[in-house]
């Protein structure tokens, strides 16, 4: 091994969306990442987990780790692949992750009997996605990378 | 002056210079416009304009090499929404002096190409290259907002 960085995939196509830390915008991230899945070939069934994954995850950012300051922005890269697409969504890191979230999976009878019935957004993404990376963006924000693979 | 009071919004994007990624940041406005509450009708005019103001910053002021990027900045203020068109300028935009019209156009006295900025020009209500002090091409349009157009989502 040479350690030196690993050359670009030359078929790679990155799309870059920064958006207000406001709720609604993640309807902007949806609509834009679904566009570039159709582009690609996507079926429509997996088109519709992206979106539902895309929008969890931004709205994460928006609540928890920008909490709600729309001034903060939310990065999303979308990077398209030969055989996959890769969603990166990073907030500005006020509130960082809170690693046993990233882990646990819910377990219904005990959030039936909480006020809060969330919670359910990292599990929802791990169930839709192919992989799921939780990490530190390169600003210093929290960031989850989600990757969905193209089915031939 | 009675104007709604909506704070700034903004939404910025990157693509590359790649035919048929116009489609994507038509997508992504669209959304965006939807958001702030643009009529249906004036939106499909924004997707129009969009991708005719992309594809020019791809084709002529990029040079369609899709190793540049085209970047698109969206904001919303008082009465309009405002949208840049930014490419990274290998080849400067010069306006033709005396532009034909369509009627010449379809009378072959020129190419039947190179409508897009007229076509952008009837759709909507601002649109022109702006001056900017780095290098690449900026094209700047914008559509008025009607009294009251202003959603709970950019107050």
């Amino acid at each position: 091994m040479s350690g030196e960085t690993p050359p670009r995939d030359p078929v790679e196509r990155v799309i870059e969306l920064r958006l207000p830390s406001k709720l609604g915008y993640e309807r902007v991230a949806m609509d834009t990442a679904s566009s570039l899945a159709r582009r690609m070939g996507f079926q429509p069934d997996r088109v519709e987990s992206l979106k539902t994954a895309v929008s969890e995850a931004v709205t994460n950012a928006i609540e928890h780790g920008n909490e709600h300051d729309a001034a903060m922005k939310v990065v999303v890269l979308l990077t398209a692949r030969a055989g996959e697409l890769i969603v990166d969504v990073a907030d500005q890191g006020r509130k960082p992750f809170d690693h046993n979230q990233t882990i646990r999976r819910p377990v219904i009878e005990e959030v039936l009997e909480q006020d809060d019935k969330g919670g359910w957004g990292i599990w929802l993404i791990r169930e839709l996605m192919d992989e799921v990376e939780f990490s530190t963006a390169p600003s210093g924000g929290n960031q989850i990378r989600m990757v969905i693979h193209l089915e031939q | 002056m009675n104007t709604p009071a909506c704070s700034p919004a903004s939404l910025e994007l990157s693509l590359p210079s790649e035919l048929g990624y116009e489609v994507i940041a038509r997508d992504a406005v669209a959304a965006f416009a939807c958001r702030l509450g643009i009529p249906a009708e004036r939106i499909e005019d924004l997707k129009t304009v969009l991708c005719e103001a992309c594809i020019n910053a791809m084709e002529h002021g990029n040079s369609l090499d899709p190793g540049l990027r085209v970047q698109i900045f969206c904001r919303i203020e008082a009465e309009r929404l405002v949208v840049e068109v930014l490419d990274q300028g290998v080849s400067r935009y010069t306006a033709a002096p005396t532009p034909l019209s369509i009627g010449e156009k379809v009378a072959g006295q020129g190419s039947a190409r190179g409508m897009g900025l007229l076509l952008i020009s009837q759709l909507c209500d601002e649109a022109g290259f702006v001056t900017r002090s780095g290098p690449g091409n900026c094209f700047r349009f914008a559509f008025h907002r009607q009294p009251g157009h202003c959603s709970s989502g950019d107050r």
